[in-house]
């Protein structure tokens, strides 16, 4: 019994350790998939860098006290990146893609407001989608409020009085990096396994294996553990950078370390399993790269699936990366993102692991009968 | 000599296809994620910019209706009108992310010329979410003092003009920068590996040694590429016109299809460079997917480049692909052939360069 357990651990790490040495013979194609997820972080992050603010350009015809204090006003927003340019320079800049909107306060707005008369403040927008659009349709009319609920307030005097759940506000880029990680631990892993496995197949290689005394799932398993060591590697790499260059540190350590590597087990299973049942490594780096924007934008990445539509949320459950976001949120930020207590979430995963293991299983099984 | 040309071009671009088309997982693996992708995005184009909101109105008082009223007419939210105990519970549950009150007194308040604030709870999680909601409430109150006419204090008012006839929606938008990722990966797939397959298998040698000319054995593996990627483009194009997604109308499917077969043949020919290059299938499958992504995101892919700081648009300003989204988007939206030129122009050289990169690179390798 010990003896054969002892050869089975054997198989393990020698099926491991073979693939870690042809890892080490595509020494190309090892560093790119090393830096995967780092090159994922890094591109991803491009969206939260224009999601934030829009730029804009204020064109000042009216340089007096109302003015300027609705300037200010607009730049408290939260919205906005403002310069100030002359009407032809700033046509010149919305014409040339550069900025999104020039706003311009009119030659008598301070004389108008202060006569209490109506006055127009000119907004021209570069409306290339409504989502983007609209959030300068709205924050223009927030400046107008708020620069009168300052300058007039016996005038204005409905205002709003703003309770927040947490103590601190989340940055977009400390919050979508910890999404933008999880999708990225997704693309390492699945590349990393699914490429091991389908080249046994593609090379024909697995026939060997499947020939030798060496039981199925030892072959598994030693193949998956390869995958996770050099997954392991690319997943130190992409931490370092969220942690120490992105500036997101976790509040959980003890999660996180425990989340990413049940995650990795996952990722590796999946990619184990698209290797055995697609056998070509093409289409598999192809779907362990495609699936990642789509899983990205699916799975609740920029805010609580439930403040989606019901469609989504019922499909956003059905993968794995959902659970993954909301336990590595936590980790991260301490945030609740489902009703599922962190136990419930972590067991939902380990329940992914298992029948992922399962379904390898079968079909390696499979896969020796018909190959 | 041009028959003979002619003849292996048109011999080994009929290979190459033959070979694509008995590999229906690959054609799948790279036209199955884009479509999914924009799948996606539509059935989540209902919440963008929507935020669910609870609103709790405890005010019977005719400003309080009327502010009430304003909430519900701003269009920002998707609302449910509950009690106070009940937006709690949905605050605690994640059904909304947060919740309006018009307090009880807020009519006496406003009639007393006191002070009237909203309560606004909000689920701060993160900026985007939390700055859409301040955005949001204070919208509403402008469109309550909007609805006063004469009556309103805020005399400032926004005169809004757009620069485009027409709104597009997020998902709608993001529709070309997938096809043109498409276009890309499928050149850069199909051109890369139909070359290396040639050296990993070792037929290139044959090839080489055929009297078929170099310049032929180039020509039909970018023309192979290209095909293949075109018509799989065409193909969601028309997908997504049929869906209404995208309007190209008259003479703009023609600069359409122009710029989506010039995106095209530039994947092929990076693609077989490339595949010249590192003649081996799996580097060339990983860097060709890579390549594609830093394409794909640095010309404003998921985002819209008019929004990121000048520093990423002077990096998109040198990326092929920024000049593909925008040649499509003109044609696609505005029908305008606004910089078309341009655009074509720097599509064209840089098809030019990778042409010209890929059939270096398939003669120095071949000298080995």
């Amino acid at each position: 019994m010990l003896h054969d357990i002892g050869y089975q651990l054997r198989v393990v790490w020698a099926c491991a350790k073979k693939d870690l040495r042809a890892a080490m013979t595509d020494r190309l194609f090892t560093v790119i998939s090393l830096f995967v997820p780092v090159n994922v972080l890094i591109l991803m992050s491009l969206f939260v860098l224009a999601g934030s603010y829009a730029p804009t350009a204020v064109v000042m015809e009216e340089q007096g006290s109302y003015a300027q204090a609705f300037y200010q006003t607009m730049g408290q927003a939260n919205s906005f990146r403002l310069q100030k340019a002359s009407a032809a320079e700033a046509e010149q800049l919305i014409t040339a893609g550069q900025i999104v909107a020039i706003v311009t306060i009119p030659a008598d707005f301070d004389a108008k407001v202060q006569q209490n008369q109506p006055v127009q403040v000119g907004v021209k927008i570069n409306n290339l989608n409504t989502d983007f659009t609209n959030d300068i349709r709205r924050a223009i009319p927030l400046s107008i409020t708020s620069f009168y609920a300052k300058a007039f307030p016996n005038l204005v005097s409905v205002t709003v009085q703003e309770h927040d759940l947490y103590v601190h506000d989340t940055g977009y880029i400390p919050y979508l990096g910890v999404s933008i990680l999880v999708i990225a631990l997704m693309m390492g892993g699945l590349i990393q396994s699914g490429t091991a496995s389908a080249k046994e197949w593609e090379n024909q290689t697995m026939k060997e294996l499947l020939l030798s005394p060496a039981s199925r799932w030892a072959i598994m398993l030693g193949k998956m553990l390869g995958a996770f060591l050099l997954g392991l590697g690319s997943t130190i790499i992409v931490m370092l950078v969220l942690i120490f260059i992105v500036g997101v540190s976790p509040d959980y350590w003890g999660e996180l370390i425990g989340f990413t590597l049940l995650s990795l087990l996952i990722f590796n299973t999946v990619g184990t399993l698209l290797g055995t049942l697609i056998k070509m490594r093409q289409p598999v780096i192809a779907l362990s790269m495609g699936t990642a924007l789509p899983l990205f934008f699916l799975s609740g990445a920029f805010a609580p699936i439930s403040f989606n539509t019901p469609a989504l949320q019922v499909i956003a459950k059905i993968f794995p990366v959902y659970y993954q976001i909301v336990v590595f949120q936590h980790a991260f930020h301490g945030f609740a993102l489902n009703t599922y207590s962190l136990g419930t979430n972590t067991l939902i995963l380990a329940g992914y692991a298992l029948v992922l293991i399962l379904l390898v299983t079968v079909a390696l099984q499979r896969a020796t009968v018909s190959h | 000599m041009i028959r003979n040309f002619l003849r292996a071009t048109w011999l080994i671009l009929r290979k190459d296809i033959q070979v694509w088309l008995r590999q229906p997982a690959n054609i799948a693996a790279t036209i199955v994620p884009p479509l999914v992708l924009l799948f996606v995005q539509a059935l989540g184009a209902q919440a963008v910019g929507r935020s669910p909101v609870a609103l709790v109105v405890e005010d019977t008082g005719t400003q309080g209706a009327q502010i009430a009223q304003a909430i519900r007419n701003a269009n920002v939210f998707r609302l449910s009108e509950v009690d106070a105990a009940q937006a709690q519970a949905q605050l605690k549950n994640l059904d909304v992310v947060a919740i309006v009150t018009i307090p009880a007194d807020f009519s006496a308040n406003l009639q007393a010329h006191q002070p009237a604030p909203v309560d606004v709870t909000v689920n701060n999680l993160n900026l985007d979410l939390t700055n859409d909601i301040r955005r949001a409430v204070p919208d509403a109150i402008t469109q309550y003092y909007q609805a006063q006419g004469d009556a309103s204090p805020i005399k400032v008012t926004m005169n809004e003009s757009n620069l485009r006839k027409r709104d597009i929606e997020l998902f709608q938008y993001a529709v070309l920068p997938t096809i043109v990722l498409l276009l890309i990966i499928s050149g850069l797939i199909s051109g890369g590996l139909a070359t290396a397959r040639e050296w990993e298998s070792a037929t290139i040698k044959e090839l080489l040694l055929s009297p078929a000319p170099g310049s032929a054995v180039i020509a039909g593996k970018v023309l192979a590429g290209f095909v293949t990627s075109f018509l799989l483009g065409v193909l969601v194009l028309i997908v997504t016109a049929l869906l209404g997604w995208i309007y190209p109308e008259g003479i703009y499917w023609l600069s359409t299809l122009l710029i989506v077969a010039l995106v095209a043949l530039m994947g092929s020919s990076l693609g077989v460079a490339i595949g010249a290059a590192f003649r081996r299938i799996q580097p060339v499958i990983g860097l060709s997917i890579m390549l594609a992504f830093y394409l794909f995101f640095l010309s404003g892919g998921i985002s819209v480049l008019a929004f990121e700081p000048a520093w990423l648009q002077s990096i998109a300003a040198f990326v092929p692909l920024t000049y593909g989204n925008h040649a499509l988007q003109m044609a696609v939206f505005y029908n305008s052939a606004d910089l078309l030129g341009r655009d074509v122009l720097v599509l064209a050289l840089f098809s030019l360069l990778t042409l010209f990169l890929g059939s270096q690179a398939i003669r120095r390798q071949s000298r080995y």
